[in-house]
């Protein structure tokens, strides 16, 4: 993983290894070329808001290409997590207009388990420290509801039938959804913004 | 399990063992793996194609029909989607990007033979 990390570094164009992160004053010089690359690919998803909000000073607008989570192995992440929010959304849905009387919690608890990766795909993908705090609550969020989920279906099978994404783990998943919120922290953590100057 | 799911097990495997591989060469997407996860997405028109002649001549989906459908145009979305996603920022990165297609568009195939018979 480690080796895996510089190398993309090397071939993706916006610089992504960790040094970017810690050191947002390396100065313009070394973001330049690369820097119109990485804006305009996450300009596509930006909201004007956001933008004006990373550039309230040179210094940040500097860092704002470092600032970004949907670069290497990012987009792979994201990609995954976007998987996750269009099979939970569609799956929640139909249980809830087909069966939601049999069990509404377990059927409720799949809603919020969609929404919670909805969230977690458009927050990583989106640069920004807003983004940024959104991701981690709701990676934070994802692994906690994985985590009692998946506890509770194993101890207490009665009243949890196993008829969620996080239900024994994430199982019937393939255990991703135990994976993703992990990886995701360490993403999230590798790629956290620069701490604010006063 | 029928034909069309064999189809797509052996076309899906084929493309994210190409796409994997691509992605520990370190290559950026290339011909080779998009048109690897091309050939998926041409598997899923097949099935599609084929499924809609099934019902045409009456043959009758055993599960709700609607979420068969549903789970068939998500899987053609797919692939489009990891192309696009994969093309924006071309690094060896997006070759496991492209590597999910072909896995997830084998497992919502088994499910949607499941759902048929």
């Amino acid at each position: 993983m480690e080796e895996a990390e510089n190398v993309s570094a090397k071939s993706s164009q916006d610089g992504t290894g960790t040094p970017a992160v810690s050191s947002p004053m390396t100065g313009p010089g070394e973001a330049g070329l690369p820097d119109a690359r990485s804006t305009e690919a996450g300009t596509a998803d930006t909201a004007p808001a956001d933008t004006a909000a990373a550039d309230t000073a040179p210094a940040d607008a500097a860092a704002a290409p470092a600032n970004t989570r949907n670069t290497g192995p990012g987009r792979l992440l994201i990609a995954v997590y976007a998987v996750f929010a269009i099979s939970a959304t569609a799956r929640a849905g139909y249980q809830i207009l087909t069966k939601f009387s049999e069990a509404p919690l377990a059927y409720l608890l799949s809603a919020f388990a969609a929404v919670v990766y909805v969230v977690a795909t458009v927050s990583l993908a989106k640069p920004g420290r807003t983004a940024f705090k959104v991701s981690v609550v709701a990676v934070l969020v994802e692994l906690v509801g994985v985590l009692v989920v998946g506890a509770l279906s194993v101890f207490d099978s009665v009243n949890f039938p196993h008829e969620t994404v996080w239900s024994l783990f994430g199982r019937g998943y393939g255990f991703i959804p135990l994976l993703l919120p992990i990886l995701g922290l360490i993403w999230l953590y590798r790629r956290r913004p620069a701490p604010l100057k006063a | 399990m029928d034909a069309y799911f064999y189809i797509i097990l052996v076309v899906g495997l084929l493309s994210t063992i190409i796409c994997v591989a691509a992605g520990i060469m370190k290559k950026a997407p290339n011909d080779t793996t998009i048109l690897s996860v091309a050939a998926v997405e041409l598997s899923l028109l097949v099935y599609l194609v084929g499924s809609v002649v099934r019902v045409a001549s009456g043959e009758q989906i055993a599960g709700e029909p609607w979420e068969f459908w549903g789970y068939l145009a998500t899987a053609l979305l797919l692939p489009i989607g990891a192309v696009y996603w994969a093309i924006l920022e071309r690094t060896r990165w997006s070759n496991f990007v492209l590597a999910a297609v072909g896995v997830t568009a084998l497992v919502m195939a088994a499910r949607m033979n499941q759902i048929w018979y």
